[in-house]
């Protein structure tokens, strides 16, 4: 076991596993930031183990994870609308989660770049840090919008917006059945 | 060579896949569901399968959520429609 791997083992029990325990429990706008915050940790714990066991084709499962995590996190934002926009906007811990994102990203993507030979290699980790941080970005800015768009019942809304609450679509009730 | 990781991740699944039974509301379900996948995808990239790893990503971390959210979303407004016509 060497230091890439410890490494790894320890972002997850440290930072991984606590993200989840937050997307596991509490109220909702804190699950989906927690969400994505635990998605973008365990791509980065997978890219860890990947250098750690020397195998670069491990790093395939952390750049879905960075395309799909995100693409999770914006689906439960656009599915849970009704209710984050019922409750207030989201507090500065939690936009403070992306920041967090953000270093964890620096902080194992540049060792990751300084270790591997240049060319390809760290051309992909440098793709994957630039997805997990935009991914990161993304969501946080549309789970944000989602909780602060819920002021009041006239709020500005997109298009899929704050609209959507209880009875707020007379067409769609006829037209399903 | 990956006993230590792959313990913490075997005890990340069972922890998962336990809470997910005990909850009882479908959208917490479907969060724990979500976690759950990432867990498993842990596993099977530490048995050395990072095919199925991916498959399972692809699975776990956007489409079971999505399945499981738009049934409950179906339902409730089911529900609420039938409970409108009955109020008329």
């Amino acid at each position: 076991m060497n230091g890439w791997t410890a490494a790894g083992t320890a972002l997850l029990l440290f930072g991984a596993a606590p993200a989840g325990w937050a997307a596991a429990t509490g109220p909702v706008r804190r699950r989906v930031v927690a969400q994505n915050s635990a998605t973008t940790l365990v791509a980065l714990a997978v890219l860890l183990l990947a250098q750690g066991f020397g195998r670069p084709a491990y790093q395939d499962p952390a750049l879905v994870l960075a395309v799909l995590g995100p693409a999770g996190t914006l689906l439960y934002v656009r599915l849970l609308a009704d209710k984050l926009a019922a409750g207030p906007a989201l507090p500065r811990s939690l936009r403070a989660a992306t920041l967090l994102n953000y270093a964890a990203v620096l902080l194992v993507v540049g060792p990751l770049c300084a270790a591997t030979d240049p060319g390809r290699a760290v051309l992909k980790l440098l793709v994957i840090g630039a997805l997990l941080a935009l991914g990161s970005r993304v969501a946080n800015r549309a789970a944000s919008a989602a909780a602060s768009s819920g002021g009041g019942p006239g709020g500005p809304g997109g298009p899929f917006g704050p609209g959507e609450g209880p009875g707020a679509r007379p067409g769609e009730g006829t037209s399903d059945v | 060579m990956s006993d230590v990781p792959l313990a913490l991740a075997l005890a990340l699944v069972a922890v998962a896949g336990t809470a997910t039974v005990l909850v009882r509301d479908p959208v917490r379900q479907s969060f724990l569901l979500s976690l759950l996948g990432l867990a498993l995808a842990l596993v099977f990239l530490l048995f050395q399968a990072p095919d199925v790893a991916l498959s399972q990503l692809a699975v776990g971390t956007a489409l079971t959520p999505l399945m499981v959210l738009l049934s409950v979303r179906k339902v409730r407004r089911r529900a609420r429609d039938e409970r409108r016509e009955e109020h008329e």
